[in-house]
């Protein structure tokens, strides 16, 4: 556990407010939606101009952390993740590459885009037993609820019974946007 | 008789040459691919390439000062570093991204006999393509990757040097 909270400091060093915590078939799963001013703190501590910090406010960060106490490997793969609202519409999720695209568009220096990318939660990743992994994952905000499922793969090869998580109710904080 | 028992014992001491020391938990084995290339500068502008360590067990750890693991992990570093001759095992830090001026406040703070490598624009780091920060691989004297280091961990542990003692003494 002890492990598993500085892996959170060194991704996510927001509060731990409002957040999600689940266990299921040895798989931690942990999630806060955070606040455009927290993440303009956050990345504006890393050094990333304020175009990026602006655009970054624009969506909604949710910060995920994940610790794999099983005895067999779990995947981590993003693209088998849903994010709905409460009509059942989809709400997109902004991939690693896509921001690179914006950050390459925008001029952002190439320092400020490998900080970034490295406080993202990969978008694919073998999680070794006792292995910890976090980082975010941001969305376009959606207006009202939504809900995240999220499936896990397990065994070396992919192929074991898959760990499904289920997190209703989430919602993006939206404090006031950044000038 | 005697002929049969020398080539025993030549056969145990190959046996025992060639057998893998077993890592510490938290370490994975890699698969023996080629390291990347890897040369870079320090603050004070002084080059040092991977390439030119060969013959030696080389750790390369990346880290960045606003990572918590990072930040934890660093002060136990010196004591790694001081427990093997450089011609051994030698310790590359590679910070990634970063300003000078965010690395010498906190290596000063910290470790102050540290020196890092820096990886200005972060491109190196992306082509060692590690599993978070803090992250160190293995490098063996032939420059293939042997293993990876996942998250941080306390380097001056006993578990830690005894494991680096056994491995530097192979010569694989």
């Amino acid at each position: 556990m002890r492990q598993y909270l500085i892996l959170l400091m060194c991704w996510a060093p927001f509060s731990l407010a409002a957040d999600t915590r689940i266990t299921r078939e040895g798989l931690d799963f942990y999630l806060s939606a955070r606040t455009p001013e927290q993440t303009n703190a956050f990345y504006s501590a890393r050094g990333l101009p304020l175009i990026a910090v602006q655009e970054i406010a624009k969506s909604c960060f949710l910060t995920v952390g994940l610790h794999n106490r099983r005895a067999d490997t779990v995947w981590l793969d993003l693209a088998m993740w849903r994010f709905a609202d409460a009509g059942g519409r989809e709400i997109a999720r902004i991939s690693l590459p896509a921001w690179t695209a914006r950050w390459k568009a925008m001029q952002v220096p190439l320092a400020a885009q490998a900080t970034f990318g490295w406080t993202q939660l990969p978008e694919t990743r073998d999680m070794q037993p006792d292995e910890t992994v976090g980082g975010n994952v941001p969305v376009v905000p959606p207006t009202g609820e939504f809900t995240l499922t999220a499936r896990f793969p397990t065994g070396a090869a992919g192929t074991g019974k898959p760990i499904e998580i289920r997190v209703p109710g989430l919602s993006c904080p939206r404090d006031g946007a950044l000038k | 008789m005697k002929q049969a028992a020398l080539l025993l014992l030549v056969l145990a001491f190959g046996v025992a040459q060639a057998a893998e020391v077993a890592p510490p938990p938290g370490l994975l084995k890699l698969d023996g691919r080629p390291a990347p290339a890897l040369q870079l500068a320090d603050m004070d502008g002084k080059s040092v390439n991977l390439a030119q360590l060969k013959g030696r067990w080389v750790l390369v750890h990346f880290w960045a000062s606003w990572c918590g693991p990072c930040r934890r992990e660093m002060p136990t570093l010196p004591k790694l570093i001081n427990a093997f001759p450089p011609e051994r095992l030698s310790v590359m830090l590679v910070n990634t991204a970063e300003s000078d001026e965010d690395v010498f406040t906190f290596l000063a703070s910290v470790s102050p006999e540290l020196t890092t490598l820096m990886d200005r624009d972060g491109q190196v780091t992306e082509r060692w393509q590690p599993r978070g920060l803090p992250s160190t691989f293995f490098v063996d004297p032939q420059g293939r990757l042997r293993y990876q280091a996942l998250g941080g961990r306390d380097w001056g542990s006993v578990a830690y040097l005894e494991f680096l003692r056994e491995l530097t003494r192979m010569k694989n």
